[in-house]
């Protein structure tokens, strides 16, 4: 699977209303050290989340999801553009396909907001 | 163009903000933001690729059964390679490059993730630069003064 096959698609709830596009994914590097082979540098990426809005099927710069406020027009434009943008976990994903994502009956919306780097 | 719902089919936006997810325990990286479009470099620092897109497997451990899931079924993916390849044209055209014309960097090569991807080995090592390799041997080593360092 590329991630080209979850970017763009259209997620649903699971009585098949229409939630939105996903617009990123997020990764996790929480594997041990040294990756799945022990040989790594970085720890290898997990999928943990989808990234998705309710509006459209891009993003631009993710002012979405940071506490960046500069230039102050284009981050008010593109926040306002993208409001309504939640995370929803993949443990929360029932059924990927390469164009529609079905979300479990549980499912939980959470703030798309970028945690903070690790000290 | 990218997709839209039509406002009829949109779900009403909440009033007020979403609770912040748990934070992980790792390194949190958005694969568009931070991952896709990014140069890669090599160990001394020489552009190597852009990335493109990304390889998913699902994840396989040594005390899994060959199932790769969780309980019900959604296997846990992990990011294996990075990939590049001629995507212009497929790109315009809404498609992507069949499976055999990608160029893989597997992620074990990666050392660091910035403003640059940077791997941990030269780029001579990797199949994405052969034809910067084919021209060196073919082309710009065949014009006189071509096989030597500028000054």
């Amino acid at each position: 699977m590329l991630l080209s096959d979850l970017l763009d698609a259209r997620v649903l709830d699971a009585d098949g209303r229409a939630l939105g596009f996903v617009v990123d994914v997020r990764l996790v590097l929480d594997a041990p050290p040294g990756g799945l082979d022990g040989a790594a540098p970085l720890a290898t990426p997990r999928v943990h989340a989808l990234l998705v809005s309710p509006r459209t099927g891009t993003s631009f710069l993710g002012y979405e999801r940071t506490s960046t406020n500069a230039p102050a027009l284009v981050a008010r434009y593109l926040r306002h553009r993208h409001r309504g943008t939640f995370l929803v976990h993949w443990t929360d994903v029932a059924a990927p396909t390469a164009s529609t994502i079905t979300l479990r009956p549980t499912w939980t919306p959470w703030s798309p907001t970028l945690p903070l780097p690790l000290p | 163009m990218s997709p839209r719902l039509r406002r009829a089919e949109r779900a009403s936006t909440p009033e007020e903000p979403l609770p912040a997810p748990p934070r992980p325990a790792g390194r949190v990286l958005d694969a568009r933001l931070h991952l896709l479009d990014r140069q890669v470099v090599d160990a001394d620092g020489a552009p190597v690729a852009v990335v493109d897109d990304l390889e998913l497997e699902p994840l396989v451990t040594a005390a899994d059964d060959g199932s790769a899931g969780t309980a019900d079924g959604v296997p846990t993916l992990v990011v294996t390679h990075l990939l590049s390849g001629p995507v212009l044209l497929t790109r315009v055209l809404t498609g992507r490059p069949p499976h055999s014309r990608w160029h893989r960097i597997a992620w074990r090569h990666v050392s660091d993730v910035g403003t640059v991807l940077r791997l941990g080995l030269q780029g001579d090592a990797l199949d994405v630069l052969w034809i910067e390799r084919w021209l060196r041997e073919h082309v710009v080593g065949r014009i006189p003064g071509g096989r030597r360092a500028p000054e």
